[in-house]
C-alpha cells in the first residue's frame, strides 16, 4: 500500500510540475489551450442548457421522452468511455516503458496494474469529464438546481458512471489478452468488435426510440406522465438506464428512488472495481508477458510481397510519393493499434448508417424534423471527424524519431506534410460522401414512413425543396471533412510529439484534446449556420410553399468559403511549427 | 549473489537463452559478452522479472525471482541500456522515488541520495528536470537511483551508452569499488576493454548458449594462443553467428 501512495505521489508531483524552461511557444499553447477548453466548457454548458429549454418548451416532448433520450444518449457515452479506456488500456497497461521499469522494481504487479488503471483512467476519461459536467450544469441550470444536486451528480453518478465503464473495458481487456496467445489474435478482435457492434445494434433495437416515440405521443399532450411500462427489461439493468431514472426522479421530487439508483450505482461500481482487482491479480503481469510476443503474431499476415504496396513492385507514382505512400501504408498496417481501431470505427460506422439510411418515422412539427435531420448531419460530421482525430492527427508525430531518414533526404519538408494530409484526406473526403449520400437517403427518395399519430405505413415522396436540401448537404459534407482533416492534421504538426510512438495515446494528448475542443467549435458554428435554413425547407414543405434558396445558398457559402479558409490556414501554421521544431 | 541454473527461454521456435548455469557470488565483477541478438538482453530481462524463463531458474541473494520477485527485486539494482526516467521530475526527485520503491526510510533515503549524487558528481544538474538531460546524464542518474538502497547486487546492460571520458570513469571507478565492499555486479557490454579492466570473471554467450566462462586470468592466457588481443578471442569464438 505504501508503494502504491508513493508513485500515485510522485505521478500528481509530475502531473502538477510546471515546464523547466517554458519559451513562448509553450507559454502560447498553454494559454491557447486554457482559453478552447474554458469556451468549450462555457459552450457546451449554454448548449445543454438551450436544447433541454428547446425540446421541452418549443418541441414539448415531455419529461418522460426527454429522460429516455438522455438515457439513450448516455449509452453511447458509456460505450464511448468504455472502448476509449479499452483501446488506451492496452497501451497504458501493455506497451507504457514506466511498466517495464516498475517491474524491476520491488512493486506488486496489482500495485502495478492499479497505477496503469488510474493512469489509464484519468488520461481517457478527463475530457468526457469535463464534457459531461457542462453539460450537467447546463441541464440543472434549467431546472434551477441547488448545489448539492451538482455534487450528488459528480460524485455518486458521473464518477461512479464513466469508472463502471473502464472497469467493464479493463476486465474485457484482461479477458481478450488471457485468450490471446491461445486463440487467433484477429478471431478474437474481430470478435470483440462484433460483440460490440452487436450491442449497440441489439440496444437501440430493444430500446427502439422510433416505437418509444410513437408510444408516448399516442398520449399527446400528457406526454409528461411516468411511461415507465415501456421500458423494456433488460433496459433496466444498464447504467444509463438508472442515471436517466435519477434525473426523472429528481425532476419529479421522488428522493426516494434517487437514493436507489444512486446506491445501486455505486455499489455496482464497488462490485466491479473489485472484480477487476481479483482478476488483474491473477491475470495482468501473466498477459502483460503475453503481450510480448503478440506483436509477432498480428504482422505476420501482412507480409506479401506481390502486394501492391510491396517496395520492390513500380507504381506510375514519383519514387518520392511512391515511397511516402507504401510507407504510410505499411507503418498502418503492421501497427496492430492502428488497424484494429480503423476496424472498430468503420463497423460503428457501418451500424449506424444502416440505422439511418432506413430511418422511417413521420413527423409533422418542422422543428422536430429540423432537429432530427441536423442530429443525422451532425452525428456524420461527429463521426468523420472522430475518424480524423484518431488517425489524421497522429501521422505527424508518428514519423517519430525517423525523422532523420526524411529531413536528410532530399525530399521537401511539405512534400512530407502533403503527402501524408492527402492520403488521410482522399479517404476521409470519400468517406464523408458515402456516409452523407447513405443518411440522407430517406430525404432523396420515395420511401414507406410510419405516421407516429396513427402507426400506419404510408409512402412518402420528398418535397423537391428537401430533396434539394439533401443533395446541398452531400455537397457541403466533403468541403467540411476537408476543412476537419486539415485541422486535425495540422494541429497534430503543430502540437507534434516525436518521442511517443503510439498512435493511440498521440490521438489523447492534450493537443489532440485541444483539436477536438475546436473541431466541435467548428461543428456548433456549422450547426448554428445551417440550422435556419433547414427550419425553413420543413417549413416550406408543411406549407407546400417553395423555400427561399438565397438564404440556403448564403447559408452553403457561410459554410464552405470560411471552411477552406480555415483549412488554409491551419496547414500553415501546421507546416510553420514542423519546420521550427525539426529545424 | 546471483545463480542460473540451466537457464532456458524459447520464442516459438526459436531458442533465444539454451541451457545458461552461472555463479556469480558476493563481491564478484562478472563482464557478459556476446555479438547482438546472442542472449544478453533476454538473459537479463530474465533477471529482472521482464521475461519468464521456459526452463531453468535465477535466484539472486538467495530469492527466487519468479517465486519471490519483490524479495529478489528489493536485493538489486538495474541500469537498462535506455533508462526510464519521469521526465517531470528532477534528477533528485527520481532518486527519491526510486528509493521509495524499495521502502526506504525517509531519514536514510535522504543520506543515502545525497551520498550517490555525491558519488556521481550530480550536484550541479540534478535539480533540473530529467526531460532536458542528454543520453549521459540520464544514464549516470539512473545509475544513482539503481545505487540508492544499497543493493547488494547491480546489474547492468551497456552501461556506457551516451557516457563522455570522465562520465565514464566516474561510473567505473564507483563500480569497481561497489564489488570491493562486496556487492556482485553483472554488466552486458560490447566494450572489450571495459572487461578487461574492470571484470573479475568473463562469460561469452553466443546463439544462446554460453561458449566461454572462465577468470580474467585465464582469459589473458586464452588471448595469448592469439594475437593477444581479447578482440582476437571473442571473434573466434562467436565466429559462426558472424558467418
Amino acid at each position: 500500500m505504501s508503494a502504491l501512495l508513493h508513485i500515485l505521489r510522485s505521478k500528481l508531483r509530475m502531473f502538477l510540475a510546471m515546464p523547466s524552461s517554458p519559451d513562448t511557444g509553450t507559454v502560447v499553447r498553454s494559454a491557447g489551450s486554457f482559453v478552447v477548453f474554458g469556451s468549450f466548457a462555457v459552450g457546451a454548458f449554454f448548449f445543454s442548457n438551450f436544447i433541454t429549454a428547446y425540446l421541452l418548451e418549443t418541441v414539448g416532448i415531455g419529461l418522460f421522452l426527454f429522460h429516455r433520450f438522455i438515457g439513450m444518449l448516455l449509452f453511447v457515452f458509456f460505450v464511448t468511455v468504455n472502448l476509449g479506456n479499452m483501446v488506451v488500456a492496452f497501451t497504458t497497461l501493455y506497451r507504457s516503458p514506466e511498466v517495464s521499469f516498475l517491474l524491476t522494481a520491488p512493486v506488486s504487479y496489482l500495485n502495478i496494474f492499479i497505477i496503469k488503471f488510474l493512469d489509464n483512467f484519468f488520461y481517457s476519461s478527463g475530457t468526457l469529464f469535463m464534457v459531461g459536467l457542462s453539460v450537467l450544469l447546463g441541464y440543472g441550470v434549467y431546472f434551477g438546481y441547488p448545489w448539492h444536486f451538482y455534487l450528488l451528480m459528480m460524485f455518486g453518478v458521473m464518477v461512479p458512471f464513466m469508472f463502471l465503464a473502464a472497469c467493464i473495458a479493463v476486465i474485457v481487456l484482461l479477458f481478450l489478452m488471457t485468450l490471446a496467445p491461445r486463440v487467433n489474435f484477429r478471431v478474437l478482435v474481430g470478435g470483440i468488435v462484433l460483440f460490440y457492434i452487436g450491442q449497440i445494434y441489439l440496444y437501440f433495437t430493444v430500446t427502439s426510440p422510433v416505437r418509444l416515440v410513437q408510444e408516448v405521443m399516442k398520449f399527446y399532450p400528457y406526454v409528461n406522465l411516468y411511461f415507465g411500462s415501456l421500458d423494456p427489461v433488460i433496459a433496466k439493468f444498464l447504467p444509463n438506464y438508472w442515471v436517466s431514472e435519477i434525473l426523472y426522479f429528481y425532476v419529479n421530487d421522488n428522493f426516494e428512488a434517487v437514493g436507489g439508483y444512486v446506491a445501486l450505482m455505486l455499489l455496482t461500481t464497488a462490485g466491479l472495481f473489485v472484480l477487476l482487482l481479483a482478476a488483474a491479480n491473477g491475470l495482468y503481469y501473466r498477459t502483460w508477458l503475453a503481450s510480448l510476443s503478440l506483436k509477432r503474431l498480428t504482422v505476420k499476415r501482412f507480409e506479401a510481397k506481390d502486394m501492391v504496396f510491396a517496395f520492390g513492385r513500380r507504381s506510375w507514382f514519383a519514387p518520392v510519393t511512391e515511397v511516402l505512400l507504401k510507407k504510410e501504408f505499411w507503418q498502418f498496417v503492421r501497427e496492430p493499434a492502428q488497424w484494429i481501431h480503423f476496424v472498430v470505427m468503420m463497423g460503428l460506422l457501418t451500424v449506424f448508417l444502416s440505422s439511418v439510411s432506413t430511418l422511417s418515422i413521420r413527423l409533422e412539427s418542422p422543428e422536430l424534423k429540423a432537429v432530427v435531420y441536423l442530429v443525422v448531419f451532425i452525428f456524420n460530421i461527429f463521426l468523420i471527424n472522430a475518424v480524423a482525430l484518431r488517425f489524421g492527427f497522429p501521422v505527424m508525430s508518428l514519423e517519430g524519431k525517423a525523422y532523420w531518414s526524411v529531413r536528410s533526404a532530399p525530399v521537401r519538408l511539405s512534400s512530407v506534410y502533403r503527402t501524408k494530409f492527402l492520403v488521410t484526406a482522399a479517404f476521409l473526403v470519400l468517406l464523408s460522401v458515402a456516409v452523407a449520400f447513405l443518411s440522407n437517403i430517406p430525404y432523396l427518395f420515395v420511401r414507406s414512413v410510419t405516421d407516429l399519430a396513427t402507426g400506419r405505413m404510408e409512402t412518402v415522396t420528398p418535397h423537391d425543396d428537401v430533396r434539394a436540401l439533401a443533395w446541398m448537404t452531400i455537397a457541403l459534407t466533403p468541403v467540411v471533412t476537408f476543412a476537419l482533416v486539415s485541422l486535425n492534421v495540422a494541429l497534430g504538426a503543430v502540437y507534434a510529439d516525436f518521442a511517443e510512438k503510439n498512435p493511440v495515446r498521440i490521438a489523447s494528448s492534450q493537443g489532440a484534446t485541444m483539436t477536438f475542443l475546436l473541431s466541435i467549435v467548428y461543428i456548433v458554428l456549422l450547426l448554428a449556420l445551417y440550422y435556419y435554413p433547414t427550419l425553413m425547407v420543413f417549413n416550406a414543405e408543411l406549407k407546400q410553399v417553395p423555400a427561399d434558396w438565397r438564404v440556403i445558398r448564403f447559408a452553403a457559402a457561410s459554410i464552405a468559403v470560411p471552411s477552406l479558409l480555415l483549412a488554409a490556414g491551419v496547414h500553415i501554421a501546421g507546416l510553420r511549427s514542423l519546420r521550427r521544431d525539426l529545424a | 549473489m546471483i545463480e542460473l541454473h540451466n537457464l532456458t527461454k524459447t520464442f516459438g521456435p526459436f531458442t533465444a537463452v539454451d541451457d545458461v548455469s552461472l555463479s556469480i557470488p558476493a563481491g564478484e565483477f562478472f563482464g557478459f559478452l556476446g555479438p547482438n541478438g546472442a542472449g544478453k538482453t533476454t538473459t537479463i530481462k530474465m533477471m529482472t522479472g521482464l521475461f519468464t524463463p521456459t526452463a531453468g531458474s535465477i535466484r539472486i541473494n538467495g530469492f527466487d525471482v519468479v517465486k519471490e520477485p519483490l524479495k529478489a527485486k528489493a536485493t538489486f539494482g538495474y541500469i537498462p541500456d535506455h533508462p526510464y526516467l519521469y521526465d517531470k521530475l528532477t534528477g533528485r526527485e527520481f532518486i527519491y522515488s526510486m528509493g521509495g520503491l524499495y521502502g526506504m526510510r525517509k531519514e536514510t533515503l535522504k543520506e543515502n541520495v545525497q551520498r550517490v549524487i555525491d558519488l556521481l558528481e550530480l550536484e550541479s544538474w540534478v535539480d533540473k528536470k530529467t526531460e532536458d538531460y542528454s543520453q549521459g546524464m540520464r544514464q549516470r542518474v539512473t545509475f544513482a537511483a539503481a545505487f540508492v538502497h544499497e543493493p547488494k547486487t547491480v546489474i547492468i546492460d551497456e552501461p556506457m551508452v551516451g557516457l563522455d571520458p570522465r562520465s565514464a570513469r566516474i561510473v567505473k571507478d564507483t563500480l569497481k569499488r561497489m564489488s570491493q565492499n562486496g556487492v556482485s555486479i553483472f554488466m552486458s557490454t560490447h566494450i572489450l576493454e571495459m572487461v578487461e579492466e574492470l571484470c573479475d570473471r568473463v562469460g561469452i554467450i553466443n546463439k544462446g548458449r554460453m561458449v566461454f566462462l572462465d577468470t580474467r586470468e585465464n582469459l589473458h592466457r586464452h588471448k595469448a594462443k592469439y594475437d593477444g588481443k581479447l578482440e582476437s578471442v571473442f571473434l573466434e569464438l562467436t565466429k559462426e553467428a558472424d558467418e
